[in-house]
């Protein structure tokens, strides 16, 4: 069987025309080593060989010009505790399986390299929780994103984490089969009626609910959607979140049930013997345990690497999203996707949708390949998402865009989730490869990775004081005119508006300052309140956050950043650049 | 010497060339009189009106805003504002109160923009 | 409550309202910010009261001869306090940290200002690190905060806001490596140019954009680059610029979530409400005065209209208005938009209208018409789009006007 695949990958490799390039396999991972011209040949490669149905995972060490070898940083050798288990990564999946595991009684570290949680892939995520109707028919993702779904409302709920249900319609025009050279009255009989019936019939293979309308049903539920819409598949259970909300909301959850949480804690090493885990190494000091979750998104594999355990490279894929004046909100009253064929992965996903805040979102892009640590957004990434999502809407004023940014999807190159435990380290369980629909599915993978932890070997015993509830946070804007008069009498800094795009309160912001995961920096206190979303985006409020936040912690206004360490909002003082100077003006 | 000025006396904006022979100026490309006379006034004492802050101490903001008292020499502007980066304003202020006397040696006072109380 | 007349904005424009207003009824000035002046404050330099004072005063001076009126009058001053909404009937719901206040108000007149074009509006790409200011933001930074933003500058746009903070940088010791414009012709007033510009031998590029923005954590450098004439970048042209802060000077936008919520209606050409010659709205009882109604660029203007949506305001919350026939005013050749766009009566003795040119001349004539007849003519040296252009003209001139009166600017145009 494995020389089956072998020889399979090795005909992948010739048909490149590269002779850089030695394969090997073992355990149903595919090693490649060499070197080839471009980083297009380095993700061709990688996901040809990933495409074959027994290779579990492929390792791709293919030099390209331009890979940048992972510096290896230092970190403390002294002892800073034990835990039962230790999870690196705190975005949506890491927290996740925090917040399940202190069900158990455990002793419970989460470290995170960044200064809070969710500043991975999770920061960027569009917030969609799928159905799973769009995944590819038997993946480990479209299983748990299909479990993980369901499983939403009420973990939203016990932890007051908006979750909507907003619904989406999948729906067909007149380019959903352009690029295909048919006469018009076949594409349209195709896109009215046969494509419609795959996707109904699709989903009653896998539970979930679609309703089928024709053209005119649509327009009349949406006005605003194009005219040359031809059919469309309702979807009702589809749902809207707010990603780092329920990161941080599962982050102060399992912070409650006895889960350590360590920001600005980076993995360094990892130290196995006689097959298992001995201890994990950080920036912050090391941690003996013998358990590992590696949730550490693009950088799994590093870790993973650390361990002996290295199963798979990441390759990262960067997605653009436009966010639009809340004023439009009601321009369409669910969201919508646009089928359009070919499927390549420009067009798989994304969508003009609803946010939980009331703004309209188009996209996100899918770009690969990418570079590691570019989160640029360019100026085809804009024009793409204008032309694509106006082919939905053609007459939104897309002029009122009001944000736009990016973010880096940890794909793997089999492009499935790595969910299962190191078959050559004890104890140590990946979750990584996380992409698109990590968000939706990460109730599933977080109980995926639960029962792969007992079957390792890990004592899960029940923790009896477990609380699954969370303390609803104030939101000063959604309350009424009584209830915010009670809340400004028991504090007046809920009376004290700083944020006027998004009616933000002095009160709120000194809140998540204080929280369990404390937001200590503009970005962080942003993503919490909404403080610096709205259309101004911060230029009222910058300076207001960046006071409070110097109040409140006692770091000096000057030495406020923006998120991370060296993300410094000013280089000093006030007339701290007129030195002594020559006397010419 | 910058012979070439943009007259700011009037919406006109007027493009003013001046030559200096000896003690004579002649400008060229001004419409009225005026432009004559302002580019005269740049070319042999060019002055502005310094506004800037300095820091105050026991206000209700860190930094109280302060206008020079009349116009200054513009190649004394850099000197005075370094001056004026050492020194600590004292609250109550009142708008037109003097803060610094002769500044950068110029005989000209920097005074208070406005009122500024005790916190 | 119930209250007379509610100004709702505590800056040039409320606090002249206000005092006017308070010659005819009770007001209540509210203000979300800790202290009087609105942007004011932080508007360090001079160059305002020139026109009504005869005096070049800096911002804080301005604000100080208002707030001192503000202070010696009956007026109801509530500082910290924010309007959450304005609902029909003229409802307003505000909150400050003594409590929610429910003001059912006779009369409001709407003054809060307008909030600057983001990097994001004008869609350049890059990333997004710390370091990018949009000017107004770094004049309170530097100003009142006691922070600098940069040591290294690249500044976008010409307009005054942007060259009064290119100087404001310069005075404090940063580097300003230029300022870059998109247009022809600088957005700002001459005498900024020169005093800003000129005077510390900052470079002013013209038809130049940033197309590019480079740093991880806080900005690295920009790219440049020159636009044809359909502004559009040149990519030939593209330069990298090394700089540690990126600050956009690149306009104004009236702030009306308020307005809008209450149905008044909005000239998408101003960006504020359609108003008559007393700054009225479309609602009955609610006035629009100082950058609300659209961007001026002279306070002395704002203080002018204000004070007699003041006036108006006052009269009304007392029940002395008397409406005559509507007649609509049409922005005509070369005339981008007038304020007031409609008259509602002649009560006033004179009606000042203001309006932008789309293209800059000289030696035009500007002419009010009413259908065939020249009713007022007024010769101008020169007209640019961004120096606002007052017309004051005697009201009763335009009585027995057909209800269409016509602003037209006639002259020789560049092509």
């Amino acid at each position: 069987m494995k020389d089956m695949v072998l020889k399979k990958v090795e005909k992948i490799v010739r048909r490149h025309g590269f002779d850089d390039i030695s394969v090997s396999m073992e355990n149903g991972v595919v090693y490649f080593n060499g070197s080839v011209p471009s980083v297009e040949d380095f993700v061709q490669i990688g996901l040809a060989a990933g495409k074959i149905k027994t290779v579990r995972g492929v390792v791709n060490n293919l030099y390209y010009p331009g890979r940048k070898k992972k510096k290896k940083k230092q970190g403390m050798e002294e002892k800073i505790g034990a835990a039962d288990i230790v999870i690196v990564g705190g975005g949506i999946t890491g927290c996740f399986i925090a917040r399940e595991l202190s069900r158990y009684d455990l002793n419970i570290i989460l470290v995170e390299k960044a200064e809070d949680v969710a500043t991975g892939a999770t920061k960027a995520n569009n917030a969609m929780v799928h159905t799973g109707i769009g995944e590819y028919m038997g993946t480990l993702k479209q299983k748990l994103c299909i479990e993980g779904h369901l499983m939403y409302e009420k973990v939203a709920n016990e932890l007051h984490v908006p979750y909507k249900k907003c619904g989406m319609w999948i729906i067909t025009t007149k380019h959903t089969l352009k690029h295909y050279k048919i006469p018009s009255f076949i594409a349209d009989f195709i896109s009215k009626r046969i494509i419609p019936f795959i996707v109904l019939r699709r989903g009653k293979k896998l539970g979930i609910p679609m309703q089928s309308v024709n053209r005119r049903e649509l327009l009349e539920q949406e006005p605003n959607v194009t005219g040359k819409a031809l059919a469309a598949v309702y979807s009702p259970t589809y749902g809207v979140t707010c990603p780092y909300h329920l990161t941080v909301a599962l982050a102060e959850n399992a912070m409650e049930n006895g889960v350590k949480i360590m920001l600005n804690s980076e993995v360094t090493d990892i130290v196995t013997g006689d097959g298992i885990v001995k201890s994990v190494i950080t920036t912050k000091g090391t941690i003996d345990t013998n358990f590992v979750v590696n949730a550490a998104g693009l950088y799994a594999d590093e870790i993973a690497d650390m361990a002996g355990a290295r199963e798979y490279t990441i390759h990262p894929k960067k997605g653009s999203t436009l966010i639009f004046d809340k004023e439009y909100g009601n321009y369409i009253n669910h969201s919508m996707s646009l089928l359009k064929f070919p499927r390549t992965e420009h067009y798989k996903g994304g969508g003009i949708m609803l946010t939980v805040d009331g703004n309209i979102q188009w996209g996100p892009t899918m770009e690969s390949p990418s570079r590691m640590e570019d989160k640029s957004v360019a100026s085809d990434d804009i024009e793409q998402i204008f032309r694509h999502f106006s082919l939905l809407t053609p007459d939104f004023p897309k002029n009122v865009i009001i944000a736009y940014f990016a973010g880096l999807r940890a794909a793997t190159f089999t492009e499935d989730f790595f969910i299962r435990s190191s078959e050559r380290v004890k104890g140590f369980v990946h979750a990584a490869g996380i992409q698109s629909p990590g968000l939706a599915a990460s109730p599933a993978v977080a109980k995926m990775v639960l029962s792969i932890l007992k079957d390792e070997g890990l004592e899960m015993r029940e923790n009896k004081n477990f609380n699954p509830y969370r303390k609803k946070p104030v939101i000063f804007r959604e309350l009424s005119n009584g209830e915010k008069e009670k809340l400004i009498e028991q504090n007046p800094l809920y009376g004290k508006i700083v944020c006027r795009c998004e009616q933000v309160t002095e009160g709120e912001v000194v809140d998540v300052i204080h929280s369990p995961v404390p937001a200590l920096n503009v970005d962080a206190v942003k993503r919490r309140t909404r403080a610096g979303m709205g259309r101004c985006q911060g230029a009222f409020c910058l300076p207001r956050i960046a006071r409070i936040i110097s109040r409140e912690t006692g770091v000096p206004m000057e030495e406020i950043v923006k998120n991370s360490e060296h993300s410094n909002l000013f280089v000093g003082k006030a007339k701290c650049l007129l030195g002594e100077g020559d006397d010419e003006s | 010497m910058r012979n070439e000025f943009t007259c700011i006396e009037c919406p006109l904006g007027c493009a003013i060339t001046a030559e200096k022979k000896g003690d004579e100026i002649t400008v060229t490309g001004n419409r009225c009189a005026r432009g004559k006379k302002y580019v005269i006034q740049e070319m042999t004492d060019p002055r502005r009106t310094l506004t800037t802050t300095v820091f105050v101490e026991n206000g209700i903001h860190s930094l109280l805003p302060v206008r020079s008292d009349g116009k200054i020499p513009r190649d004394a502007m850099g000197r005075c504002v370094r001056e004026l980066s050492k020194i600590k304003a004292k609250t109550p202020v009142k708008c037109g109160d003097v803060i610094a006397a002769n500044t950068g040696g110029t005989g000209v006072a920097i005074i208070a923009s406005r009122d500024m109380v005790k916190k | 409550m119930k209250a007379e007349v509610v100004v709702i904005g505590g800056g040039p424009a409320g606090l002249a309202a206000a005092l006017k207003a308070s010659e005819h009824a009770d007001v209540m000035l509210l203000e979300r910010e800790d202290e009087l002046g609105g942007i004011l404050p932080q508007c360090i330099h001079d160059g305002f009261g020139n026109f009504i004072f005869n005096e070049m005063m800096t911002g804080p001076e301005y604000a100080q001869h208002f707030i001192d009126g503000v202070k010696k009058s009956d007026i109801d001053v509530r500082l910290e306090t924010a309007v959450l909404e304005i609902g029909m009937d003229r409802k307003i719901v505000a909150t400050n940290p003594a409590g929610i206040m429910e003001i059912e108000a006779r009369a409001i007149v709407l003054a809060m200002g307008c909030r600057e074009r983001t990097r994001n509006q004008i869609l350049i790409p890059g990333t997004r690190p710390a370091g990018i200011y949009t000017a107004g933001t770094a004049q309170r930074l530097i100003n009142i905060e006691g922070v600098m933003p940069g040591r290294k500058i690249v500044m976008l746009g010409s307009g005054d806001v942007g060259l009064i903070m290119a100087r404001r940088f310069a005075l404090e010791g940063a580097e300003v490596e230029g300022v870059y414009e998109l247009l022809p012709k600088p957005g700002g007033l001459t005498r900024n140019i020169v005093q800003c510009l000129d005077d510390y031998d900052i470079p002013l590029h013209l038809s130049h954009t940033i197309t590019d923005i480079k740093g991880k954590e806080r900005v690295e450098g920009v790219t440049i680059a020159r636009v044809d004439e359909s502004m559009s970048p040149i990519k030939e042209t593209e330069r990298f610029i090394p700089c540690d802060c990126l600050i956009l000077a690149v306009g104004l936008i009236p702030e009306n979530e308020l307005s809008k919520q209450v149905g008044i209606a909005i000239d998408k050409r101003t960006g504020g409400p359609f108003v008559d010659e007393h700054m009225e709205t479309s609602v009955p009882g609610i006035f629009a005065c100082g950058n609300v109604a659209h961007v001026h660029d002279l306070v002395d203007d704002v203080t002018l209209a204000s004070e007699i949506a003041g006036t108006y305001a006052g009269k009304y919350a007392a029940g002395k208005i008397e409406e005559a026939g509507r007649v609509n005013i049409t922005a005509g050749k070369n005339v981008r938009y007038v304020v007031p766009q409609f008259l509602r009566g002649l009560d006033m003795d004179s009606i000042t209208f203001y309006f932008r040119v789309k293209e800059e001349s000289e030696d035009v004539n500007i002419v009010i018409s009413d259908g065939d007849r020249i009713i007022f003519e007024k010769r101008e040296m020169v007209v640019k789009p961004p120096e606002m252009v007052k017309v004051v003209m005697p009201s009763s001139l335009l009585a027995n006007t057909g209800g269409e009166v016509r602003i037209d600017v006639e002259g020789k145009y560049e092509k």
